[in-house]
């Protein structure tokens, strides 16, 4: 029998061969009416009962189980008890069922249903949002009706995961020494999910359609390098994956004994790698992979998640905290980058159709400048042991950027009034991310301390496309020559005037991309904490000789295809035993 | 007929929280509100709800600054008011 493959979006890097199983396998099907007999309702409403006082129990192990610095999961899981033992829900259910003749998990629904046609009357969207917290209640107690136990618990072996989603409180409730890899049916790169997979260090991909038809027990190979999960293998594709999870293993072992050295070319010329984070707790995964500071703070992820604005003692923590355990290295805060795809719930979405070109980064932030001078506050507060950096998104014209400077002039004569300590000499900087700003680059460059190019969201804006639009995203070119020309464009810009310039999208942690950009003689390169190993091992192998040449090359030739050919031709055969550990935006032509 | 059921206490608070009755104090409400024997009615915008389900304070969708009357109704009336509306006051802020 041949196997069947799907594909997803790989999210954290690795190998795993293993049984899967899917946690709550019901919580996304289709639930099915069953019309009953009276003298079955008796059995019903016990099975309702009895799913409500087992998901009931088991919320409230799990939530003996939050750990104290996750307040926000514990408050969340807390109202989920609530809404559990809330009597009228369970007995809207049980009512249904005797009055209508159907069965419990049919009565469940539509007392769901009830629910949200009551909160649809809500005009406040953040309150009406909470409905969602209704059906994950609902969820819980379904999964408990099919009898379903977290078999995975008690089974010997380790297992892969499969599941639609992973919630705050599944991934509490998981026992991690049992799940070898996993992957959801839902979600993007940035999804909580994937952050999961990499702090774990297992293999992990998202958004794999149709995981659903995988049986239980199914023999399964979960590539973390390309995304594809592979259901029952056959002989061939076993060997290749076993040998090359060995390789791997040895491989990884190799480069992270090296990543505390120095990225340096052959030929000495030294390249700073920095890493990108969004979780506080990140940071320990900096350290150990040898990142060389933090060159990308993003610093949303504070004020997600959430019902109210953090305030700025409370940031003022985090941002202290975070300086001083990266000491002497420096971390660059880059402010609130909400909007587009980073709505803060309690926020509810804006009315936009283009929310990508509309309300969001510094331009929701001079809207809310409450918010904004709090952030700037905490950052320059967190500033004096000297390593903080401050860094402002989306920055399309010398007018904005200028009124972004008089606010955080502003901010500090405000704390010199006041009394307040911090470091007269933060490096201000911008992120180059829109076309704008790339083509005025020499009129920005002799405003600022630094750029930062952000290439994910400057290859969007440039090509005009959504990647995560699927019928677009072939569009989606880190090698497309306007593309290149920007980015080298920049960077000459940038060491005209005498500024530093680093690149922190994704093409930082690209080992197709890095060579080139290293031919651009980049300050720095900022990535995902997990991937500056091998990148660094990378330039060590490499020679600013030859990087300058591959440049050369790329720049020569007008079609993105002739540049991805080219690319692939010569590193790989620089880097041929390393490279199939890598995952490339570059396509394969 | 019963004097408890006749021993009524109602007063009428402002609601301070930024984000409205969302679901984290609505179950701070209904889990105070349960401790007590009384029956207890939240009512706001001519609709009345019972305060011992989360699910009926959220649907009130009561806005930061609304004005809510807390009726109880039972033996332990007036204590049942009197402790709601202090979680009202000193709770229900959620800077920290």
């Amino acid at each position: 029998m041949a196997s069947e493959v799907f594909k997803g979006i790989p999210v954290s890097a690795g190998i795993a061969i293993g049984r899967t199983y899917f946690l709550n396998r019901e919580a996304g099907t289709s639930i099915v009416r069953i019309n009953i007999v009276p003298e079955q309702v008796p059995q019903e409403t016990a099975r309702l009962k009895q799913g409500f006082n087992a998901a009931f129990e088991e919320l409230e192990v799990i939530a003996r189980k939050v750990p104290r610095d996750l307040k926000e999961q514990a408050a969340i899981i807390d109202s989920h008890i609530m809404i559990l033992r809330d009597e009228k829900f369970q007995k809207a259910a049980c009512d249904y069922v005797n009055s209508r003749l159907i069965n419990a998990e049919w009565a469940l629904e539509n007392a769901v249903s009830d629910i949200e046609k009551a909160f649809s009357r809500i005009e406040d969207e953040y309150i009406r949002s909470r409905t969602q917290d209704v059906r994950l209640v609902a969820g819980r107690v379904r999964s408990k009706l099919y009898g379903q136990s977290k078999s995975y618990d008690t089974k010997p072996e380790r297992m892969i995961l499969l599941a639609h989603d992973l919630s705050p409180a599944d991934t509490i409730e998981l026992k991690l020494d049992r799940i070898m890899a996993f992957a959801t049916t839902t979600g993007g790169k940035t999804s909580h999910a994937g952050i999961i997979g990499r702090s774990l260090q297992i293999p992990a991909i998202v958004g794999a359609e149709g995981l659903e038809e995988i049986q239980d027990d199914d023999v399964v190979i979960l590539d973390g390098f390309s995304g594809k999960l592979i259901v029952d293998p056959d002989a061939e594709e076993l060997t290749h994956y076993t040998d090359l999870k060995q390789r791997f293993s040895e491989y990884y072992s190799q480069i992270k004994r090296n990543c505390y050295l120095p990225a340096e070319t052959i030929d000495g010329y030294q390249m700073q790698v920095l890493a990108n984070i969004e979780l506080f707790e990140e940071v320990t995964s900096v350290i150990d992979n040898g990142g060389e500071g933090i060159g990308l703070y993003r610093t949303e992820y504070s004020f997600l998640n959430r019902g109210n604005w953090p305030s700025e003692e409370e940031l003022y923590e985090e941002y202290r905290d975070m300086a001083s355990i990266v000491y002497p290295q420096k971390v660059v805060f880059r402010t609130l980058d909400l909007g587009a795809d980073k709505i803060s719930p309690h926020l509810g979405p804006l009315e936009e159709v283009n929310p990508a070109l509309g309300l969001r980064a510094i331009r929701f932030c001079q809207q809310n400048l409450g918010l904004f001078k709090a952030q700037l506050r905490a950052i320059l507060r967190a500033s004096t042991l000297g390593n903080v950096s401050v860094m402002f998104p989306m920055i399309s014209g010398l007018q904005e950027l200028q009124e972004v400077k008089k606010i955080y002039f502003d901010v500090r004569e405000e704390m010199r009034k006041e009394g307040l300590p911090f470091n007269d000499d933060v490096p201000f900087g911008i992120m180059v991310e829109l076309p704008s700003a790339v083509f005025i680059a020499d009129v920005l460059a002799r405003e600022v301390d630094f750029f930062s190019i952000g290439t994910n969201d400057l290859i969007q804006y440039s090509l005009g496309i959504d990647r995560t639009n699927r019928y677009v995203s072939y569009l989606y070119q880190p090698l497309h020559p306007a593309i290149l020309r920007s980015i080298k464009y920049v960077v000459d810009a940038g060491h005209e005037a005498g500024i530093e310039v680093n690149v922190c999208g994704e093409v930082a942690a690209d080992p197709y991309c890095v060579p080139i950009l290293m031919g651009m003689q980049l300050d720095s390169l900022s990535l995902n904490p997990q991937a500056i190993p091998g990148i660094k091992r990378i330039i060590r192998q490499t020679t600013m000789e030859e990087c300058k040449d591959l440049l050369k090359q790329v720049l020569s030739c007008s079609h993105v295809q002739q540049c991805n050919r080219l690319v692939r031709e010569k590193i790989f055969t620089r880097f041929p035993e390393e490279l199939m550990f890598y995952t490339s935006l570059i396509e394969e032509s | 007929m019963d004097t408890a059921e006749d021993n009524i206490c109602e007063t009428t608070i402002s609601l301070h929280n930024e984000f409205g009755l969302h679901a984290r104090p609505a179950g701070k409400i209904a889990k105070a509100a349960q401790q007590f024997e009384a029956r207890i009615k939240i009512g706001f915008d001519g609709r009345e709800v019972d305060a011992k389900s989360i699910l009926d304070i959220l649907s009130l969708a009561a806005p930061n600054g609304s004005a809510l009357r807390i009726q109880a109704q039972g033996n332990d009336a007036r204590h049942a008011v009197e402790h709601l509306k202090n979680i009202f006051r000193e709770n229900l802020r959620e800077d920290g």
